[in-house]
């Protein structure tokens, strides 16, 4: 038995962020995460169920200026098969290829992965080291207002973000990187499908003669929301990649993270990972 | 065609035995058209739901249901003071479908609902209020056998402290335990004493078992109906119909002649149907109440919390074996966590105790085990019965034994091995054995001593990729087990004047490929096409008895059963027509569904147009007939001695994996198995039955863990609780040892439960042979493996222990 009064199929922008207005709305798009959490009474249905996959404005993987613009209800599938992605963000297609089963990636969306907001998101790592930004939309008065988030500020706990009520995320923004971008994204679990990460680590910059610039690294399931690691990308930044720097950053790595215990992995292990894959990674660019 | 033509016919040997044959029931399980319990609804049906404790120890101070009962939809509300005649289920008559005074575990059922929908039985069941009144939790086996420690079952009391409120009966649910002690079983022959003076090395250690559960597609479900007359219709999942009949009756105290039991397509058994399960008793309980049908399916969750698991054992051996490679001795002492209540997990040392004393030669062998009570899930039977755990020890201890004394291990192994014709310290009478040959088979298939001796020289080069190969063998019953009063299967064959066979069976079918063995062995018998069988064994008012689905039995007792009847068949077939054509009997036989002259192959007659004038014509005759199998194996005495199988089956599996020493990730990369089946007889079917049954033991040894705290489940899903999928299914070479079985049909023994028993031993003597480190304790997660490769395992150890 649940509170569900209304269901609410928008096929407009307007109609969705208006419907928003008074808060009471729960948010269904591709439904991976939804429907087990809500089975599991980990959600509590609101009085409104909104399912936005037929506002055509959330749609599609779209070269805006400098910014490739994911949207909102872009599956995994298509992302993972995009050639705007496969060409210019190949990082996020590593990511879709570890993303559970290819069952759940043809219905979940980014838009959902993100505002599921799991600290083992399997997008969220590599959005965060290619700086995406999160865009929203609202209806304050009578008109839309949209305005962008840097993901790195959208996540404060496990399943909560920065997001109101009455906002709806309509899509992602990510800056084209420049010449000579690498980036990196390994997730660790026990089996190579359908599994919910370990840890998982994404490390991307600039990389001339063999030194990393512009460095970003973010680590999934070691804390409340995937994170940047500030005093690793410190350590890296501007560094060349030698043993002794991989060394020593792989350790300021796994000394940077506050992983807990849980069924997955104890936080010691968790720890042993980032450091050893944080390692990997970094002797494998440097061989690249 | 003229007469001279037809004599001329010629119908060449063909034979059906070890083709590569589709089972029966593929292409509707294949299209999606099986119908399920979960697909059967009758008209008028309630839906049944229980409502489980949710505290894991705790006295029951009070139920309330009268919420639940005024909720519109819903028919009945049962709780145990609803049902005064309920009587103990389970092996030790331990507990009541409805639990009375006190809950043990987290599953335990408090109360039942009928309702008009699903949704509206669940709405019922939260309206019902229950105060609790918590009790220490004894969530570990060697808690509850420490002196003083809480009692899982005292001496029941009234709630005015008075014994008087139970109908006093000598079980245990009636009269309590005054220990935590549920079983126990003490096995010897020879003297380990003496074994052990006798040796030159000597190892011990301490192996640790975990929880895993079936996972059976199909969730667990139940449909009860009593007709107007009282009589009870069932359709059950169970894999032992004939015997729960029996047990129903007494449950409901009704005469079983009023109980039938059918037995829709089943969804996944392997074991965990083989007992009766307090849904099942409720489920009955409220249809009669109700006097409707009552459906009950279980949601995956509930799946996971109240079916039974495989036992947790914690394993004390101690072996010993001489400078040339002979084992001397076996010590072996087990605690095995029973969980709550008493089903069959408890019985497991039958089967475990024959590995320690059977599997190779062992002059002499002590085993003792203690099941004990704990507020954890309670363990059933599971494919493999014990045999996991047991194997998993001594193969290890196999190869530290042959390390110790410098020996290969596969030649450690040859050397103690067992030949046809011997007779173990246990009795066990090895008419039929491969064992040998599926050593060597698997080991040469495997390049198995090359790669071991590679695999080792390189544990200390640079690279974070460490290969292993690992081996591990098996012994099992292959052609039943004598553990009830008979072991037996009967058999009604007909034929119909086209010369179609309906073969009426007791065994059934639960995924296994049962119809499809004995349609086989019976077309073998009367020379006819598999198209023209068609099997019946699914329901207790039409097929004869049979004891059930397992112990790896079907093949063999069924078998022997169907072709028992066929030949009966096939004698009055050809004495028939000897007559009609005047010639003897001997002379003639069936083939291509004529009667041919044996010698020559040259058609007599066609069968159905015999059967035909046998029928219409003549003393209007129909072939029908009937045969009961019972094996010549013999129950085991009180010190758990004799050849209780009739055949014994082998199995040596050889694991291949790659460790990364990064993470503690491990690829399992190859299984070679050699299995000594007696005989292949549908090469297809038993294809699959080996390699499911190594991918169960593979998530047995690497993925599946049901992850226990203080007596909560802390994984009852599919997300946690990690079975092995599609890509990790390694490469697999199967071949098969025909050591061609004096009594089994066609020479088969039974194979169901083999390929899953060697996996996890296998795999430990992989990471052993990659790492140098011994792993004690199931199962590999990468967490496991990095920690003892980093130290951060402590040496597991459990002091010897025993009942006195």
């Amino acid at each position: 038995m649940t509170e569900l009064k209304h269901y609410f199929a928008p096929t407009s922008l307007d109609q969705a962020v208006e419907r928003l207005k008074d808060g009471d709305v729960t948010i269904l798009a591709g439904g991976t995460d939804l429907t087990p959490q809500s089975q599991a009474g980990r959600i509590k249905f609101k009085h409104t169920l909104m399912n936005i996959r037929h506002i055509p404005q959330l749609s599609g993987i779209t070269l805006e200026g400098r910014e490739i613009r994911i949207g909102a209800l872009a599956t995994i599938t298509e992302i993972m098969e995009h050639p705007l992605i496969k060409e210019r963000l190949p990082v996020l297609v590593e990511a879709c290829d570890h993303f559970a089963s290819d069952q759940i990636r043809n219905a979940g969306t980014i838009g959902g992965n993100i505002c599921n907001a799991s600290p083992a998101g399997d997008m969220l790592i590599p959005l965060l080291v290619l700086d995406a930004c999160v865009e929203l939309a609202s209806m304050p008065e009578a008109k839309i207002y949209r305005h962008c988030m840097p993901l790195s500020t959208f996540f404060v706990g496990p399943g909560k973000t920065r997001k109101s009520l009455c906002e709806l995320v309509t899509g992602v923004r990510i800056p084209i990187p420049e010449a000579n971008h690498v980036a990196r994204f390994y997730k660790h679990g026990t089996r190579p499908a359908l599994d919910i990460s370990t840890i998982s680590i994404g490390i991307a910059g600039t990389l001339v003669d063999g030194s990393l610039s512009n460095v970003r690294v973010a680590f999934g399931a070691v804390a409340p929301t995937p994170t940047r690691a500030a005093q690793t990308e410190q350590a890296l930044e501007g560094q060349r990649l030698d043993e002794a720097t991989i060394d020593k950053v792989a350790a300021i790595a796994r000394d940077e993270v506050k992983p807990i215990d849980d069924v997955r992995a104890t936080a010691w292990y968790r720890k042993e990972m980032i450091h050893n894959i944080t390692k990997r990674i970094l002797s494998h660019v440097a061989q690249a | 065609m003229t007469i001279a033509e037809k004599k001329n016919r010629v119908i060449e040997p063909e034979t059906l035995i070890g083709k590569r044959i589709a089972k029966m029931d593929a292409p509707e399980k294949a299209s999606g058209r099986t119908r399920y319990i979960h697909d059967i609804n009758l008209s008028g049906q309630l839906h049944g739901k229980i409502l489980r404790s949710g505290r894991i120890h705790a006295l029951i101070k009070s139920i309330d249901t009268s919420a639940a009962k005024a909720l519109p939809g819903v028919h009945v509300v049962i709780t145990a003071a609803d049902i005064p005649d309920q009587r103990p289920i389970g092996v030790a008559k331990d507990h009541f479908p409805l639990k009375v005074g006190r809950v043990r575990s987290q599953r335990d059922e408090i109360a039942a609902v009928a309702a008009e929908s699903e949704e509206i039985a669940e709405a019922a069941l939260k309206l019902i209020k229950v105060e609790y009144e918590d009790l220490p939790v004894i969530s570990d086996p060697e808690e509850a056998i420490k002196p003083g420690a809480a009692l899982i079952h005292p001496e029941p009391h009234g709630a005015d402290g008075s014994h008087e409120h139970l109908k006093q009966g000598m079980s245990i649910a009636h009269k309590g335990k005054p220990d935590n002690i549920a079983m126990r079983f003490d096995y010897a022959h020879g003297d380990v004493v003496q074994g052990e003076a006798e040796s030159d090395v000597v190892v011990e250690d301490t192996f640790k078992l975990h929880y895993v559960t079936h996972c059976c597609m199909g969730v667990s479900g139940m449909i009860a109906e009593f007709d107007a007359s009282g009589n009870l219709l069932m359709y059950s999942n169970t894999q032992v119909p004939f015997l729960h009949k029996r047990e129903f009756a007494e449950y409901l105290n009704m005469d079983p002649a009023r109980i039938r039991i059918i037995q829709p397509p089943i969804g996944g058994g392997f074991g965990s149907k083989l007992d009766i399960y307090p849904f099942e008793v409720i489920c009955l309980y409220l249809a009669r109440a109700a006097k409707r049908p009552v459906k009950m399916l279980f949601t995956r969750e509930e799946e996971f919390l109240a079916s039974p698991t495989r036992q947790p054992v914690l394993l004390t051996l101690r072996s010993g074996c001489k400078k040339d490679g002979t084992l001397t001795f076996r010590q072996v002492h087990t605690l095995h966590d029973n969980g709550a209540y008493t089903s069959w997990g408890a019985t497991t040392p039958f089967v475990m105790m024959q590995t320690f004393s059977s599997l190779y030669r062992v002059p002499h062998c002590d085993y003792h085990t203690a099941a004990v009570y704990t507020n954890n899930p309670y363990a059933g039977s599971f494919r493999g019965y014990g045999n996991l755990q047991a194997t998993f020890a001594i193969e290890q201890h196999m190869d530290m034994l042959a390390e110790a004394i410098g020996m290969d291990p596969l030649e450690f192994r040859m050397k103690n091995a067992q030949d046809a014709g011997e007779v173990s310290g246990q009795g066990m009478s090895f008419k039929s054995c491969g064992f040998k040959d599926c050593i060597t088979t698997a080991a040469t298939r495997s390049d198995f001593s090359r790669k071991f001796r590679e695999n080792a020289a390189n544990r200390k080069k640079p690279g974070n990729i460490k290969r292993g190969i690992g081996m591990a063998s098996m012994l099992h019953v292959g052609g039943g087990a004598k553990i009830y009063p008979s072991d037996g299967c009967g058999t009604i064959l007909k034929m119909d004047d086209f010369a179609n066979v309906t073969l009426i069976t007791g065994a059934s079918e639960i995924g296994q490929g049962s119809e499809t063995v004995l349609s086989q062995l019976v077309c073998e018998e009367l020379g006819l096409p598999i198209s023209a069988i068609t099997v019946v064994n699914n329901d207790t008012a039409i097929t004869p008895w049979d004891v059930g689905v397992h112990a790896s039995r079907t093949t063999f007792i069924a078998g022997n059963s169907a072709i028992g009847a066929a030949k009966k068949a096939k004698s009055k077939i050809l004495a028939v027509a000897a007559k009609k054509f005047e010639c003897a009997e001997e002379s003639l036989d069936l083939r291509g569904g004529f009667v041919i002259r044996g010698d020559s192959g040259e058609v007599v007659i066609e069968l159905s147009k015999l059967l035909r004038n046998l029928h219409f014509q003549d003393k209007a005759e129909l072939v029908m007939t009937t045969f009961y199998y019972e094996p010549p194996s013999v129950h085991q005495d009180k010190g758990f001695k004799g050849d209780v199988s009739a055949a014994y089956a082998w199995g040596t599996q050889v694991v291949e994996i790659e460790l990364d020493t990064d993470t503690g990730f491990i690829k399992l990369v190859k299984v070679t198995g050699a299995h000594d089946v007696g005989r292949v007889l549908n090469r297809l079917g038993i294809e699959g039955q080996i390699e499911g049954g190594v991918v169960m033991g593979q998530g047995y040894a690497f993925t599946e863990d049901l992850i226990m705290e203080n007596g909560i489940m802390k994984n009852p899903n599919f997300r946690d609780y990690k079975l092995v999928t599609a890509p990790e299914i390694p490469e697999m070479d199967i071949a098969f040892i025909e050591s061609m079985d004096g009594e089994g049909p066609q020479g088969a023994k039974g194979v169901g439960e083999a390929p899953a028993i060697c996996m996890a031993a296998a795999a430990a003597n992989a990471i052993a042979n990659a790492t140098g480190v011994r792993m004690f304790e199931l199962p590999f997660t990468p967490e496991k493996v990095y920690r003892a490769m980093h130290g951060q395992t402590p040496k597991l150890y459990w002091k010897p222990w025993r009942v006195e």
